[in-house]
């Protein structure tokens, strides 16, 4: 009797995580539906030496002007411009730093929207910097 | 794991696939079937499921010489929609042998849309699913006033019943542009895109898209939220305006989505948060404040997130949105609803919309709830 109720429970807990993990794969995630770059979003720039392959971008949007920071309050660089190109949804960050020895580092970010209309959208391409650095680059909307 | 506990994991994990809610709830029909996929049905009612938000009937149809059965799976109006009509859940049987005329399914599932349900024993054509307004009375009936000679927004006098509805547009397109939508705002011609309103660039690209992809992202079938903004005043199953003149302020109700209500105050109130829960929160119906003009309630509106399509169709918006609504009751069967949008987020420059609502007098307004996306 105690062996059968153990494997019961075993048994619900794992439908309950099944059908937990069934609806969460099929009901859509709560969309931001304003201007796509708008919003936080988190990843990696792959090989960065100088600030480490993390990486968290805060942007908005006032009607004309995409502004932002890159690693607000740890490393807190301003994006000096970006863009947005509609068409293919392509992205382009600019944004001045400095390197832990003080010396400046200019990074370009180019990627691409992908799933536009998902909350949870993603921007991947490529960054560089003016010291050689550059490697893959993928975020995703939070 | 022995038999015995595999076969109850299985069982549980069917129960789990057979409860997973439907992608698409109540929804813009080609945004799941296509237009371009007609499709004729013979066969037998299997089962009838009368519920909102789509009425579906199951039927067996052959295939094939051999006389194999495969079963369809039609999908009709909402209840409301098909009572309006003349249907009621005892309209088919399981049994009746009937004739769908329809479009199937964009994915090659084995559903149709239906157009025509014809009943093959007598011919009679049981689907006709155009719901007219009442028709206007030949000389327009008085505005109805309060006895401080205020015109009466919400109903007509006191104890009797009535709604909104019919709206003359049900989606928003600037005042003077010709552009064809059908009733959920998706254009006949997506040439017409850039004459809809004067989208910047990233709002007309992502309108576009919207429009591609059938409105299928519409997060107010997707996942129930709210219509905020003019959207409300563009559901086909209507709206109640409810004057609270002792607390100085309207409740505009809607009989659709998720039957939320906005409220808009009339106490000379600013528009910073004043209530508990709306305090500088960006909000699905944003903030709005009214004052008379003669006639005519002037609400001003601001405070909106982005979460939510602001009309049907999809046209973007920001949270920079502001919105001028007039509400005026030209005579007794008409409300004139005048909108101003400015939103320099997504628009080149502020521009206007304007519709009329048909009065549906002694009738309660129908209830019709998206239910979190279950159909």
């Amino acid at each position: 009797m105690v062996n059968c109720l153990g494997k019961l429970k075993v048994v619900l807990a794992a439908c309950g995580l099944l059908v937990v993990c069934m609806q969460l794969a099929v009901v859509p995630v709560t969309a931001q539906e304003g201007h796509p770059l708008k919003g936080s979003w988190l990843g990696t720039w792959a090989g960065n030496k100088a600030l480490g392959n993390d990486v968290l971008i805060v942007m908005t949007w006032d009607g004309k002007n995409i502004t932002g920071t890159i690693n607000p309050g740890t490393d807190n660089i301003p994006i000096k411009s970006a863009s947005l190109n509609p068409e293919g949804w392509l992205v382009h960050i600019e944004a001045d730093a400095k390197d832990k020895a003080g010396s400046a580092l200019t990074f370009v970010i180019d990627g691409k929207i992908e799933n536009l209309p998902l909350a949870s959208r993603s921007i991947t391409g490529t960054w560089k910097d003016n010291k050689g650095g550059t490697g893959a680059f993928r975020i995703g909307r939070q | 794991m022995n038999l015995r506990v595999l076969r109850g994991f299985f069982f549980v994990a069917a129960f789990a696939v057979a409860s997973t809610p439907l992608v698409l709830a109540h929804h813009e029909p080609l945004a799941k079937f296509d237009d371009k996929k007609p499709v004729t049905l013979t066969g037998v009612v299997s089962l009838v499921d009368w519920r909102n938000p789509h009425v579906h009937v199951f039927m067996n149809v052959k295939t094939g010489a051999a006389g194999d059965l495969a079963n369809w799976a039609i999908e009709l109006e909402s209840p409301i929609d098909l009572e309006e009509s003349g249907w009621s859940h005892d309209t088919l049987h399981p049994g009746d042998k009937i004739t769908v005329e329809g479009m199937a399914a964009r994915n090659g599932s084995r559903q149709a849309w239906g157009r025509s349900v014809v009943v093959s024993t007598t011919g009679r054509k049981i689907l006709n699913s155009t719901v007219a307004p009442p028709p206007m009375p030949l000389q327009a009936h008085p505005t109805p006033r309060w006895p401080d000679g205020q015109p009466r927004l919400g109903g007509a006098a006191a104890g009797t019943q009535g709604y909104w509805a019919f709206p003359s547009a049900t989606a928003l397109v600037e005042s003077g542009v010709n552009a064809p939508m059908d009733a959920w705002g998706l254009l006949k011609n997506i040439a017409d895109a850039p004459k809809v309103a004067p989208m910047q660039p990233w709002a007309l690209k992502l309108y576009t898209e919207r429009q591609r992809r059938f409105l299928q992202d519409d997060p107010m079938y997707l996942n129930c939220k709210p219509p905020g903004g003019p959207r409300q005043f563009q559901l086909s199953p209507g709206l109640q305006l409810v004057e609270d003149r002792t607390h100085q302020r309207v409740f505009v109700l809607i009989g659709s989505g998720n039957n939320n209500y906005r409220i808009i105050y009339t106490d000379g109130r600013s528009h910073q948060g004043q209530v508990g829960g709306d305090d500088e929160n960006p909000l699905f119906y944003g903030r709005s404040v009214a004052r008379w003009e003669g006639d005519t309630l002037v609400a001003d509106t601001r405070g909106f997130n982005e979460d939510f399509w602001f009309t049907n169709g999809g046209l973007p918006h920001t949270d920079q949105l502001k919105l001028i609504e007039k509400l005026s009751r030209p005579n007794y069967d008409t409300l004139k609803y005048d909108l101003s949008v400015d939103d320099p987020g997504a628009y080149t420059r502020p521009w206007s919309a304007s519709w009329t609502l048909r009065w549906v007098a002694d009738r309660e307004m129908p209830r019709h709830l998206c239910q979190e996306n279950r159909s």
